[in-house]
């Protein structure tokens, strides 16, 4: 059944730019939140650790790749497996302190660092670095898929840059569903839910729980990093302004809507995030409307499906299937 | 003789099948149809400083009038703006997707500094003109050698910092002066034509505190410069700041006189941030105006005021006609069509670059009397001219006459 449904994903990751509603521009970047949120759901769905903070490991994983490309002139691809690893590092780093905290704490404290990081990222001190609270351009550098505009021959096949990029996001979201996938199907999967269901009844099964809260969060700040990597790669620009404190919440928003502790629901989590506002902005462009639209969405979709489209799925196809075999 | 005849033909056939070939290689730009042109841009209409969006707005309500009165040289406006949430990595994203997907003509009144930066290498790459870049910022005046299809439409802020400047060091040059500044370009470049206007007195400035477009509140930015003891405050900050930041002056007793930037001196936005009238530390605020202010009384026989008021009523009847950011798209908008009737009865992004470089408009209704928009090869500077003016009971009296606003 996984192979069926990884073949068809494939398939329609191949021909959903073709369709001219979505287009390689909006499809490449619910890529990104489709990584993003991924990761996400691995620490605060399989392992309970609510995180309102992951918009700021996107920005360290974006501002990676911006310094890599344009001061020490690093292929844009490599620039990729380094945003995850950094970010990674500052998951892991920020994990430790986080085992203290949990709940509503950790929630906090997380989003405590979406707030602060276009601070961090604007701040004096670091300026060398992040040229200061102004942008990155790397639009034109060699160093970019077809310089940020050009045609890019991929196997003999000239795409244009947006679905050049369209490919390369879901080509990397689909490999990083597929580790996922293998990372919590098996004992680590396992040791992350038992840690999330009761602490005390993982620890006294001889699960380690500090290590696999920081690892949980070490690997889900890996996934974000690769996300921002890719949304810089994408608009070819960097500024703090690109990483609110928004963006963490829409991430949470999109989990939540995916359904906590569900891989396959991420699709739709990150197709609500996505497109939502276009659908609100379609129902009516008047001040403050589109805001409230969207709020009252949300509150419907957790309302209905409050264990997400996941969860929601699963209520409806459990009672065919047990029929199935009780038949049987 | 037969001969003859053939090679006088050659050059008829070739002219002949030469015309085609000729008119292929001149097909008109993309978004240009023989009715319509199509024209795009990125406005925020959501997120934290949607109070923009009117921008956009009005701009889109004068092009529905110009289309119900046919049309420049019989082509209709389509003007398409999409949601950016002022978030610059959407602003690319949207731009790209109206340059790539939909195929506009050029890009129109983009809103924001570090938006319309963001954008810029990819829109002079493609040769897609954008035209009236709403910033301040100098650098899209100034830089129009690297960026060739780039212009801005509002006195800059370079400009508008150094008329606060001269007026300090003419009338206060004694007093002490804070600033609250937004943390980007658009902030460093207030400042830095403070600075050039105090000239000798530019060490009057005691407190600079910035503060990110992504922050929640000025709060602790407004008490920090409140310890400098200065007497003139500087709001250098978009409306939600502003706003904030003349609540906490008063909530703190502090009593300095004010200078807003334009940005926020809307008098909507004024109305809010004395908390319609309670607020005491908002009167006497000076700012810099350019627009014809449809909430001031004395231009209710305006000729240009009762059309604004007339085509919010009929092309944007749910939007507020007492927002000023309606003005301002506007009389960007009516300059943009003046723009395009100079453009050539099929224009191309070229001959349109080339109109709005040309620019001499000295009828637009919706500035104030007496001011022009000009513009040539080497002035990329469309408005350059402003008037103080000076907040009392509850609306903006301006005074001395219009200067220069030329950094």
């Amino acid at each position: 059944v996984t192979a069926i449904a990884l073949a068809a994903g494939i398939v329609a990751i191949f021909f959903a730019p073709h369709w001219d509603k979505i287009g390689d521009i909006k499809g490449a970047q619910m890529g990104v939140y489709f990584i993003a949120i991924l990761g996400l759901n691995i620490v605060t769905g399989y392992t309970g650790q609510i995180s309102l903070g992951h918009g700021a490991f996107m920005a360290i994983g974006g501002y990676t790749t911006a310094i890599l490309v344009t001061e020490h002139g690093v292929r844009d691809l490599w620039t990729i497996p380094i945003a995850a690893l950094v970010a990674g590092v500052a998951g892991f780093l920020f994990g430790v302190p986080a085992l203290r905290l949990s709940g509503l704490y950790l929630a906090l404290v997380t989003f405590g660092l979406a707030i602060a990081m276009p601070a961090i990222l604007a701040w004096d001190k670091l300026e060398s670095l992040t040229n200061g609270g102004q942008e990155i351009q790397l639009f034109g550098s060699e160093n970019l898929l077809g310089k940020g505009f050009e045609n890019v021959t991929v196997l003999g096949h000239s795409l244009s840059f947006n679905r050049a990029v369209y490919y390369l996001t879901w080509g990397i979201g689909l490999v990083l569903l597929v580790v996922a996938w293998l990372l919590l199907r098996g004992a680590e999967g396992r040791a992350f839910r038992a840690v999330r269901d009761s602490e005390i009844a993982a620890a006294s099964s001889g699960v380690n729980v500090a290590a696999h809260k920081t690892l949980a969060f070490a690997i889900s700040a890996s996934y974000a990093g690769i996300a921002g990597s890719l949304l810089v790669i994408a608009v070819a620009f960097a500024d703090p302004q690109s990483f609110p404190a928004k963006l963490s919440l829409t991430l949470l928003v999109g989990a939540v809507v995916a359904g906590l502790g569900s891989l396959w629901g991420v699709l739709a989590g990150a197709a609500f995030v996505e497109f939502l506002p276009d659908a609100a902005l379609h129902i009516s462009k008047a001040q403050g409307v589109p805001d409230a639209v969207y709020g009252a969405a949300l509150i419907l979709v957790v309302l209905v499906l409050p264990s997400g489209v996941a969860g929601g799925l699963r209520r409806a196809v459990t009672p065919l299937t047990t029929r199935l075999y009780t038949r049987s | 003789v037969p001969v003859r005849r053939i090679v006088l033909l050659i050059p008829a056939a070739l002219l002949v099948l030469g015309i085609p070939v000729a008119l292929g290689s001149n097909a008109a730009d993309p978004g240009l149809t023989p009715t319509s042109i199509h024209i795009g841009g990125t406005t925020p209409l959501t997120g934290s400083a949607q109070a923009f969006q009117s921008v956009a707005k009005g701009a889109e309500a004068y092009f529905k009038y110009v289309n119900a009165r046919g049309g420049v040289n019989k082509r209709k406006i389509n003007y398409e703006y999409l949601d950016d949430e002022y978030t610059p990595s959407k602003t690319v994203s949207q731009t790209r997707i109206l340059v790539e997907d939909k195929d506009v003509f050029a890009i129109f009144n983009s809103l924001g500094t570090e938006q319309n930066e963001a954008i810029r290498p990819y829109l002079n790459t493609k040769h897609v003109p954008q035209i009236f870049a709403a910033t301040g910022a100098t650098s899209f005046g100034r830089d129009y050698r690297q960026y060739p299809w780039t212009i801005a439409y509002q006195p800059t802020y370079i400009a508008e910092g150094a008329m606060y400047g001269n007026y300090i060091r003419r009338t206060m040059p004694q007093a002490k002066i804070a600033i609250l500044y937004q943390d980007d370009s658009y902030g460093a470049d207030l400042i830095k034509g403070l600075e050039r206007g105090l000239g000798p007195r530019k060490g009057n400035i005691v407190s600079k505190v910035g503060y990110s477009a992504t922050d929640d509140n000025v709060q602790s930015q407004i008490a920090r410069l409140r310890s400098s003891k200065a007497s003139i405050l500087m709001l250098f900050s978009t409306p939600k700041f502003t706003i904030q930041a003349y609540q906490y002056v008063n909530g703190l007793g502090w009593k300095p006189k004010i200078f807003v930037n334009a940005v926020s001196s809307a008098s909507n936005v004024m109305i809010l941030s004395s908390s319609r009238g309670q607020n005491k530390r908002v009167e006497g605020s000076i700012s810099i105006v350019f627009l014809k202010d449809p909430n001031d009384p004395k231009w209710n026989r305006d000729k240009g005021v009762l059309l604004y008021r007339k085509i919010m009523k009929r092309y944007q009847p749910k939007g507020n006609a007492k927002d000023v950011y309606n003005m301002y798209g506007m009389s960007a908008a009516f300059t943009f069509v003046d723009a395009l009737k100079h453009a050539g009865k099929n224009p191309t992004r070229q001959s349109l670059m080339n109109a709005v470089l040309r620019l001499s408009e000295r009828n637009n209704p919706f500035l104030l009397p007496g001011m022009s928009i000009r513009t040539s090869a080497t002035d990329h500077y469309p408005l350059d001219q402003a008037r103080l003016e000076r907040w009392q009971n509850g609306r903006w009296i301006s005074f001395g006459g219009l200067l220069k606003a030329r950094s």
